[in-house]
């Protein structure tokens, strides 16, 4: 009886690995279905296509970051900074703005900051081999303090006639800019890291950064371009995130990394690296806005967002570990 | 087996770590097509030996050829380029990636599109596959991520990665150290199999009964001297043993070098 179910699955799935990505991604596909449900239940607003789009226009910008931070988990790293650089590509975004009416300008500014920013984290963790967790959580001071510096604390505006905001609020072909954007960057991130040899380094840093490094992988050099990539597509998100609220303002983005880092372990992604799951992230991230998203249509005060997010993050991790438990058990590995 | 070339030679070598003579004197010779056996108690040199020939330790005194030639083992790139290939007892798996992935990390299949090299998933595969059949390693599935092998698979696989190189001389550094009886006689076997396809082998084991099944000779180090060097036909366990633990014990076999 046993044996047979062994053979089943194994036959189905191929390997361990597979068998749990398709329980992490059933799992979410059912929980995305039930919160659905329940909140249609709740609010007839819900369940609409206008609200889905303006979900979907939302969420760009962590689905964007989430990307990013997939490869960079997947490299044994984190990066806890992005929300600062949410906040300082959107206030440079908008001081541009009053300067220039050239979008590549704005767009090439942004990417540059997010390159140099990723570039000041990724050489003190990948040249000295800081943790990241605290190299981040210093860039993220100090990218905060940027922009409080930048705006004194003010908002600054963009001028809603100016082209950058088409980037935020604009539509094409029947859907919003920023789901096209995020779109291409998922598509082009995704087919890099898994058609080229990098994706299968970038794992390999994640799992044993020794072997790889024997197996003649410049695993420093790599490590350190991973989080030049990561801020300079969390810079995108920042312009989007600008584009949208129509403004620059340093308190954009707190809470920004918890919130894609927990969508980026929710969608499967171990947190001690090794694996990347793209699809995953993607899932996670709509899970969670829906969670966000119901709970303001359903009236919740969205301050219970946060609390929500937390737990699930914690329920993420530990849920991740229980599946993998829990498959062994089965495949008695 | 002796009349087969000097592949590798080393010469008077001598390597200190501060006051301690790791080595004293060594000279330690490896023929093409052979499979030598280095054991010794801890402490007795031997990782100092392997070290030198992998080039990640550089000898105070004494002089190494390779082919006949002298040659200076300055770095790990340095041996790794001549043919030198080492498996250490950590295996250097990535848990993560697949049975191929590992096989050929670093060196995947490409072709070029523009400047982007894209990977060729089936021919890595059929290639990673190909590899463990040329060793008769049967029972590991490439497409198996290494953290759901088994010991021996695991060291099975580290051999093959090793092989993959195409080395001439590979140091196996405690190949069975941590493997049950039937997954050891497993991994002997895929060290005959190298064997068969040319690579000469050094073995360190403590397993004395796996030296004597694959090794033509072995060689004995004693607090840095070797005390011993026999051909396999010609030595025990209960010699081996000896020599290893008391070698200024007269034990009639016994050819000390110099």
């Amino acid at each position: 009886m046993k044996s047979s179910r062994i053979k089943t699955s194994t036959r189905l799935f191929g390997n361990v690995a597979q068998f749990r990505e398709v329980i992490v991604y059933g799992v979410l596909f059912c929980i995305s279905g039930i919160l659905i449900v329940t909140f249609s239940l709740i609010s007839a607003q819900f369940a609409t296509l206008g609200n889905f789009l303006n979900l979907f226009r939302q969420i760009a910008p962590n689905l964007i970051a989430g990307v990013g931070m997939t490869y960079v988990i997947c490299s044994g790293g984190i990066d806890l900074s992005i929300g600062s650089l949410l906040a300082v590509v959107g206030v440079l975004t908008a001081l541009v703005t009053q300067a220039t009416k050239n979008l590549f300008v704005i767009i090439a500014i942004a990417i540059l900051t997010g390159i140099l920013t990723g570039a000041f984290s990724g050489y003190f963790t990948a040249f000295h081999n800081f943790p990241a967790f605290i190299v981040t959580l210093g860039t993220m001071s100090i990218l905060r303090g940027i922009a409080l510096v930048l705006t004194k604390g003010f908002s600054i505006p963009i001028d809603p006639s100016h082209p950058v905001i088409v980037l935020g609020r604009g539509w094409f072909l029947g859907l919003p800019v920023p789901v096209w954007i995020a779109f291409i960057v998922i598509l082009l991130s995704g087919a890099f890291f898994n058609l080229t040899p990098y994706g299968t380094y970038v794992a390999g840093i994640g799992s044993n950064e020794e072997a790889t490094r024997r197996a003649g992988i410049n695993v420093k050099l790599l490590r350190f371009y991973l989080y030049c990539f990561n801020g300079a597509i969390t810079a995108l998100a920042g312009i989007i995130l600008a584009a949208r609220v129509a403004a620059g303002s340093s308190y954009v983005g707190q809470g920004f990394e918890l919130s894609v880092i927990t969508a980026v372990i929710l969608g499967g992604t171990p947190l001690v690296g090794g694996e990347a799951r793209l699809l995953g992230t993607l899932l996670g991230t709509f899970v969670l806005s829906l969670v966000g998203n119901g709970l303001i249509m359903a009236q919740i005060s969205p301050y219970f967002t946060q609390i929500a997010e937390g737990f699930i993050l914690l329920l993420a991790i530990v849920a991740n570990r229980d599946i993998r438990l829990f498959i062994q058990r089965q495949l008695k590995l | 087996m002796r009349s087969s070339q000097e592949l590798l030679k080393l010469k008077g070598i001598t390597k200190f770590f501060g006051p301690v003579k790791a080595l004293d004197n060594v000279d330690f010779v490896v023929y093409t097509n052979e499979c030598v056996g280095l054991v010794g108690d801890n402490g007795a040199g031997k990782s100092t030996l392997v070290k030198i020939i992998s080039g990640a330790v550089q000898p105070d005194a004494g002089e190494v050829f390779w082919c006949g030639e002298k040659i200076l083992l300055t770095s790990p790139n340095k041996a790794r380029a001549l043919g030198i290939e080492t498996v250490y007892q950590d295996l250097a798996l990535c848990d993560s990636l697949t049975v191929a992935q590992n096989l050929f990390l670093g060196r995947e299949c490409v072709s070029r599109f523009l400047f982007l090299p894209l990977l060729k998933r089936q021919l890595l595969k059929e290639r990673a596959s190909a590899v463990l059949s040329d060793l008769k390693i049967t029972q590991v599935d490439v497409n198996k991520k290494v953290r759901d092998l088994s010991g021996g698979q695991r060291q099975a696989v580290a051999l093959g990665r090793a092989f993959v190189t195409s080395p001439k001389l590979l140091i196996l550094d405690e190949p069975t150290a941590a493997l049950a009886v039937g997954q050891t006689m497993r991994v002997l076997e895929v060290i005959r199999e190298l064997k068969n396809h040319g690579v000469s082998i050094i073995l360190i084991s403590h397993r004395l009964q796996d030296i004597l099944e694959v090794c033509d000779r072995v060689c004995v180090l004693y607090e840095g001297r070797v005390v011993g060097e026999h051909i396999r036909d010609e030595v025990t366990i209960e010699l081996l043993a000896k020599l290893i633990a008391r070698p200024k014990e007269k034990v009639d076999h016994e050819i000390v070098q110099d």
